[in-house]
């Protein structure tokens, strides 16, 4: 973590991997700070904003998407080369993304089922985080992440302080704001307990069980609370396994979660080979 | 007498005295004037599928005719079929929201050039009115007091908002089964702490001031006094409430008893099921944590430092640039229930818990604090009873008598007699205790109680000199003197949940025979229980009887060993620390009493170490002289101890390097 201002005016690039570009759109979207940030900021590469490119070094890199092709793996290695502060946001990057569903299925079985010319895609067997291939200086979590978050990081940046990122409970920020507890209240079954927060704890506002899109958080357990959505809701195996199975299924220790109960849902034609136990409700043709 | 209902100039109508009571359709009134005092008015409202605390204006957004079911885990609004305004029990929200809110900025600073400012956020407080302060809630605003404006530094955000704060409490006639304010001492009467309190009837409330403000605001309402059935059906009510709740914890000694548990196999279980979410923590009306985050501007010149509610749960809270202090989630869960239950008292004079539930009801995956409690401390005493009793003829020149009604002779030079006649305090005696027993003309002599009965005690007695002699020749109908029961006992409450060791030889399981037998009275609640035993020859075992019963019928594994065996001897042969030394056993979870020579012990404690036993669950028995058992002839003296008074009990850890070290 930095602990000085990176550089006086960071030469900051936005890059992406596997990704639908929603979390580099959270960047754009920062309509009150924006001009503030392109004063404080070198913004030298990002295809969503500007044709400019550049080849680095950086200052400050965010990297978007999960790796996910073949390609991906020297050019995620050659990216950290040239930077000094590397930051992952989003799901697939921080965790693989949903697209790492498919690490418990069968990869070709999934290329034959989904293309007409299978021939022509190469990917790899998983999709997998940044920080299982390079160091990671930072994490912006969620799906997309959080506009707050995003400014803390780039305050952070500039004055060289430890980004206040907190790794809590999502439901340590529905009681700070008074939302009611959906779990509790309505017995709807939420990840909030296991998710670190950062959100805002949007979902569980609006009724909603979270789904942990922010991943897990430290020390979450995971197993716990398996334990007592079998025992207290009476819930099948799988449909817990299921809960787990979201945009951080590939994160430990949700990802041991869906190893065990199944509930990775797979893609017609392919087969669970991981889990425990195949997923019942897979292998629709 | 009736007053009008009409509302009048203060000051006009005859006093009340006593509660006064408001119609149902006059609730409004006292919102009103609450309003026009310039109070904002918070109370409950139904949203969300819950009933919170929320900014009112009417009556018509109490919850009518709603109550709410609380279980572990679990909360749900139903229907009561009335027209109850305040049918329901405390609800997700406290009030501590507005008295001490989850985020307020403190300091804003800036930076420029070589210079540094700080600016204090000034603390400002809207006026407010908190409508329907359960007793507990008021409690909790007491705790709150004490930590955050009660000591010498203050908290002025706190202060300032609480001073601007008029408390409508509310009694409660109904309860939740999570409550358990009647343990805590803090409901469900509402006592103090509020500005005017209401009890709900079918018909209206009854009204009372607890402040000079909450009378002149009584004073302004269209009341007329409640009559006496009012006032009785209402204490009724209260107490019906009370008697349902029952006692669920009781806390007699539960300060010391918990934090005596500090290695209690419970909290790793516990924490297997915690997901450390920290929601018990700030659904808490009392849990005042806090921290600081920093935000600044992107040019890095100005900043703002914010307090924000935090949880001792969260990894973080404990953090220093080496890791956490509280690493595991067992650490966190043993640090939340020691403060609220136990340090808080030596922090600040009073409980943490005000037995609100919140944290039961609101825990997402159920965890009863109530349960945890009960199992790490438990409160009911083991029989014979854990806390010891008053002894009779303290004094050293007193003595009451007692009749031998039966001898046995356990071996060639040992005896057991059985007394009666005894005064009631020796049947009430605990585990380990002993008697001052005297015969005229012999001196008095220490001698440990081996068995208590309802009408009299054993006392088993080896004849090693002209005193203990005598008393071994003692014959039925024979009287002897006794002083006790004196000294402090096995912790035998500390064995329950655990695997216990007992580790002794010869006369040695005379003081550990009732902890023996309050164990077969109760064997559910002991793990594995292990008796090692020896003596110096098979002849020379006592209690052969009682051995045999135990290990073949009550389930305590029995293991003798002698050091020199006859032709008729087919067991071990050895000294019994050798035998419990190649025994195989797991420490683990286990606690050990031992009592026999020091030597002996001490090699006892080391095998027990060895096997990670903590000194202080290693118990040992010291024989010293004594004269007085009271502390006060000097004789039994051991470094700060007097073994007769801070004994004979001791733990390895309580005495330090001075155990088993020569000439002590």
């Amino acid at each position: 973590m930095a602990h000085a201002p990176v550089a006086a005016r960071p030469r900051v690039g936005v890059v992406k991997f596997a990704s639908c570009d929603g979390c580099q759109l959270t960047l754009l979207d920062l309509e009150d700070e924006l001009l503030s940030v392109v004063e404080h900021f070198d913004i030298v590469d990002f295809p969503e904003a500007t044709s400019a490119r550049s080849a680095g070094p950086y200052d400050v890199l965010f990297v978007e998407g999960s790796v996910s092709e073949p390609a991906h793996l020297e050019r995620i290695v050659e990216l950290r080369r040239r930077t000094r502060f590397l930051v992952t946001i989003g799901a697939c990057a921080t965790a693989g993304g949903i697209q790492a569903l498919r690490n418990w299925g069968d990869h070709d079985a999934f290329r034959l089922g989904v293309y007409a010319h299978p021939e022509w895609i190469a990917s790899l067997a998983r999709s997998t985080p940044v920080s299982e291939h390079v160091t990671v200086d930072a994490e912006l979590r969620g799906c997309p992440i959080d506009p707050g978050q995003l400014v803390e990081l780039l305050t952070a940046l500039t004055t060289g302080r430890r980004p206040q990122l907190r790794d809590e409970a999502v439901c340590m920020e529905c009681k700070r704001s008074g939302v009611v507890c959906v779990m509790v209240s309505k017995g709807i079954p939420c990840l909030g307990q296991v998710t670190q927060t950062g959100c805002g704890a949007i979902c569980p506002r609006f009724g909603r069980g979270c789904y942990g899109c922010f991943g897990p958080r430290e020390q979450a357990n995971a197993a716990g609370l398996t334990r007592h959505l079998q025992m207290a809701g009476d819930r099948p195996r799988e449909e817990i396994g299921r809960l787990f199975a979201g945009f951080t299924a590939y994160s430990e220790p949700f990802r041991s979660m869906v190893t065990e109960l199944g509930g990775a849902r797979t893609g017609r034609g392919t087969t669970t080979t991981t889990a425990a136990e195949p997923a019942p409700r897979g292998g629709k043709a | 007498m009736v007053i009008s209902a009409s509302r009048s100039p203060r000051g006009s109508r005859p006093a009340i005295e006593g509660p006064g009571f408001l119609a149902r359709a006059d609730l409004q009134v006292l919102f009103d004037l609450l309003r026009e005092d310039g109070r904002r008015l918070i109370g409950p409202t139904v949203s969300d599928g819950s009933i919170i605390y929320d900014d009112i204006t009417s009556v018509d957004q109490l919850p009518r005719g709603w109550g709410d079911e609380q279980s572990p885990g679990r909360y749900r609004l139903r229907r009561r079929g009335d027209e109850r305004l305040f049918g329901y029990v405390v609800g997700p929200t406290a009030w501590k929201k507005w008295t001490f809110p989850a985020l307020i900025p403190l300091t804003r600073s800036t930076h420029d050039g070589h210079k540094v400012s700080f600016e204090p956020e000034q603390a400002t407080a809207p006026k407010l009115a908190f409508l329907g302060a359960r007793a507990c809630e008021l409690a909790a605003l007491g705790v709150q007091d004490r930590v955050l404006i009660g000591t010498e530094f203050i908290d002025p955000d706190y202060m300032v908002r609480r001073a601007n704060v008029f408390v409508v409490a509310v009694q409660c006639t109904t309860s939740a089964s999570t409550c358990f304010c009647t343990s805590m001492g803090t409901g469900p009467e509402v006592t103090e702490g509020f500005d005017l309190s209401l009890t709900e009837l079918d018909a209206g409330f009854l009204v009372d001031a607890g402040t000079p403000a909450g009378r002149a605001v009584l004073e302004r309402l269209p009341l007329r006094a409640a009559t006496a059935a009012e006032q009785y059906g209402v204490a009724a009510t209260v107490a019906a409430v009370r008697a349902r709740i029952g006692d669920p914890v009781p806390t007699d000694g539960l300060h010391d008893r918990l934090l005596a548990q500090l290695d209690h196999p419970r909290w790793a279980q516990v924490a297997e099921r915690c997901i450390t979410c920290g929601n018990c923590t700030l659904a808490c009306p009392t849990c005042f944590c806090t921290t600081l985050t920093q935000t600044t501007d992107l040019s890095g010149e100005t900043a703002l430092a914010s307090r924000s509610w935090d949880s001792c749960f969260s990894p973080g809270f404990a953090k220093v640039a080496g890791g956490s202090f509280r690493a595991r989630p067992r650490d966190r869960y043993r640090q939340w229930l020691t403060h609220k239950f136990a340090t808080w008292w030596d922090q600040f004079g009073t409980s943490g818990c005000v037995g609100c539930g919140r944290c039961i009801t609101w825990c997402p995956v159920g965890i009863d604090v109530r349960d945890e409690l009960n199992a790490i401390a438990p409160p009911v005493p083991l029989s014979p009873e854990s806390r010891l009793v008053e002894p009779v003829a303290a004094t050293p020149n007193e003595f009451v008598t007692a009749r031998v009604v039966n001898t046995k002779a356990e071996t060639a030079d040992t005896t057991t007699l059985t007394l009666t006649g005894v005064d009631p305090a020796f049947s009430h005696g605990s585990t380990g205790q002993f008697a001052m027993v005297a015969l005229p003309g012999f001196p008095p002599l220490p001698i440990s109680i081996s068995r208590f009965l309802t009408d009299g005690i054993e006392l088993t007695i080896r004849g090693a000199g002209p005193a203990t002699k005598a008393m071994c020749a003692l014959q039925v109908g024979d009287q002897v003197g006794l002083r006790g029961p004196l000294g402090n006992n096995w912790p035998l409450d500390r064995a329950v949940g655990r695997d216990l060791v007992i580790v002794t030889g010869g006369i040695g399981l005379a003081p550990l025979r009732p902890v023996l037998h309050a164990i077969v009275a109760d064997r559910r609640r002991f793990g594995d229980v292990k008796l090692f035993y020896g003596a110096r020859t098979p002849a020379d075992l006592i209690y052969r009887d009682e051995l045999e019963r135990w290990g073949k019928r009550d389930g305590i594994d029995v293991s003798l060993t002698v050091d020199r065996a006859g032709p008729d001897w087919s067991g071990r042969v050895g000294i019994v620390t050798h035998l419990f030394d190649q025994a195989v056993w797991d420490g683990s979870n286990m606690i050990a009493f031992v009592c026999g020579p020091e030597r002996m012990m001490q090699a006892a404690s080391t095998t027990l170490a060895g096997r990670g036993v903590s000194a202080s669950r290693i118990h040992v028995t010291l024989e010293r002289h004594m004269e007085c058992g009271i502390g006060l002839c000097g004789h039994c003296q051991m470094g700060k101890y007097f073994v007769c008074r801070d004994g004979p009990v001791f733990s390895i850890a309580q005495l330090g390097d001075t155990f088993g070290r020569e000439g002590i």
